[in-house]
């Protein structure tokens, strides 16, 4: 009795720390990996040039990314969507509450890699979408919305998060 | 002097935007008013690291309180609520886990871990 006491003693605070640590050691990226997919929101919306969205513009193989003029991420995590987009990654744009004259001189004074922007400005498809601020990406397979980033995207989390997505949707179809 | 240092005062108080940042939720009924007001501090703000949309004025939590204040009005239960914000933010969104699957640890886990140490209390004590 008195042994397997011993035993315990011993045996719950290894049990506690190694519980605590798991918690704390865990990558915050882990907990966007196993993102629940859902179906595109439907939604009305035009692009920033005026012109209604197509409902079919999200189909293949698509990265949306939240962003506005007034997001100083997003001018951070500019460049590098820039790359992608230099490598054929398709990316639409969700001008998410910007008003879209402030938006457009944004994409001509700091480029733009977006196929089109939907212009969101009260955010209601970022609302359907659950975005909870600027800059956030999702990665879009026909219609489905797979991956999720929550703030910048980098060379990091394109490879840890999205890159093994995209090829598990390429595989699969 | 003393006069005009006043009317700086209080214009300042007067001409204060914050004052009338709040956003009032009208009812009608308190009942309404009450299933609002126990949502919003039952719904985490996606934003924070830990806090109820109640005690966050992030923007995404003021849209939060805007629609769940529109779901309130329009006659939507409580559950219809909350499987409205966890649809689009996750279960993380809610304050208070639903009783199933891995759940049940987080509801009874710390009166198992009670269980135990009485147990091992009572143990020591016959020894």
């Amino acid at each position: 009795m008195n042994q397997l006491l011993r035993f315990l003693i011993v045996l719950l605070p290894i049990v506690v720390l190694i519980f605590f640590g798991k918690i704390l050691l865990v990558d915050e990226d882990i907990k966007f990996s196993n993102f629940n997919s859902k179906i595109f929101p439907e939604f009305q919306l035009n692009d920033l040039d005026g012109n209604p969205v197509q409902s079919g513009s999200l189909n293949g193989v698509k990265i949306l990314n939240v962003w506005a003029s007034w997001c100083i991420t997003c001018l951070v995590e500019h460049p590098f969507l820039t790359r992608l987009s230099e490598q054929n990654i398709q990316i639409i744009g969700l001008n998410y509450k910007d008003s879209d004259l402030k938006a457009n001189a944004w994409l001509k004074k700091h480029g733009n890699p977006y196929l089109f922007s939907i212009y969101d400005p009260r955010g209601d498809l970022a609302f359907d979408l659950g975005v909870t601020g600027a800059p956030e990406s999702y990665l879009i397979v026909n219609n489905q919305v797979v991956g999720h980033i929550q703030g910048e995207m980098n060379q990091r989390k394109w490879e840890t998060i999205f890159l093994p997505l995209i090829q598990k949707a390429k595989q699969g179809s | 002097m003393i006069i005009k240092k006043l009317f700086i005062f209080f214009s300042f108080i007067v001409l204060s935007t914050s004052a009338f940042n709040q956003v009032v939720y009208e009812f009608e009924d308190s009942l309404q008013e009450k299933r609002f007001y126990s949502l919003i501090s039952e719904i985490r703000c996606p934003k924070c690291t830990s806090g109820s949309i109640a005690s966050s004025d992030a923007p995404v939590s003021r849209d939060l309180k805007n629609k769940v204040y529109e779901l309130v009005r329009d006659g939507s239960t409580d559950k219809e609520i909350k499987t409205y914000v966890s649809k689009r933010f996750g279960d993380f969104s809610d304050y208070r886990p639903s009783l199933e699957g891995s759940n049940y640890l987080l509801w009874f886990g710390p009166f198992i871990f009670l269980g135990l140490m009485l147990i091992i209390f009572f143990i020591k004590r016959r020894v």
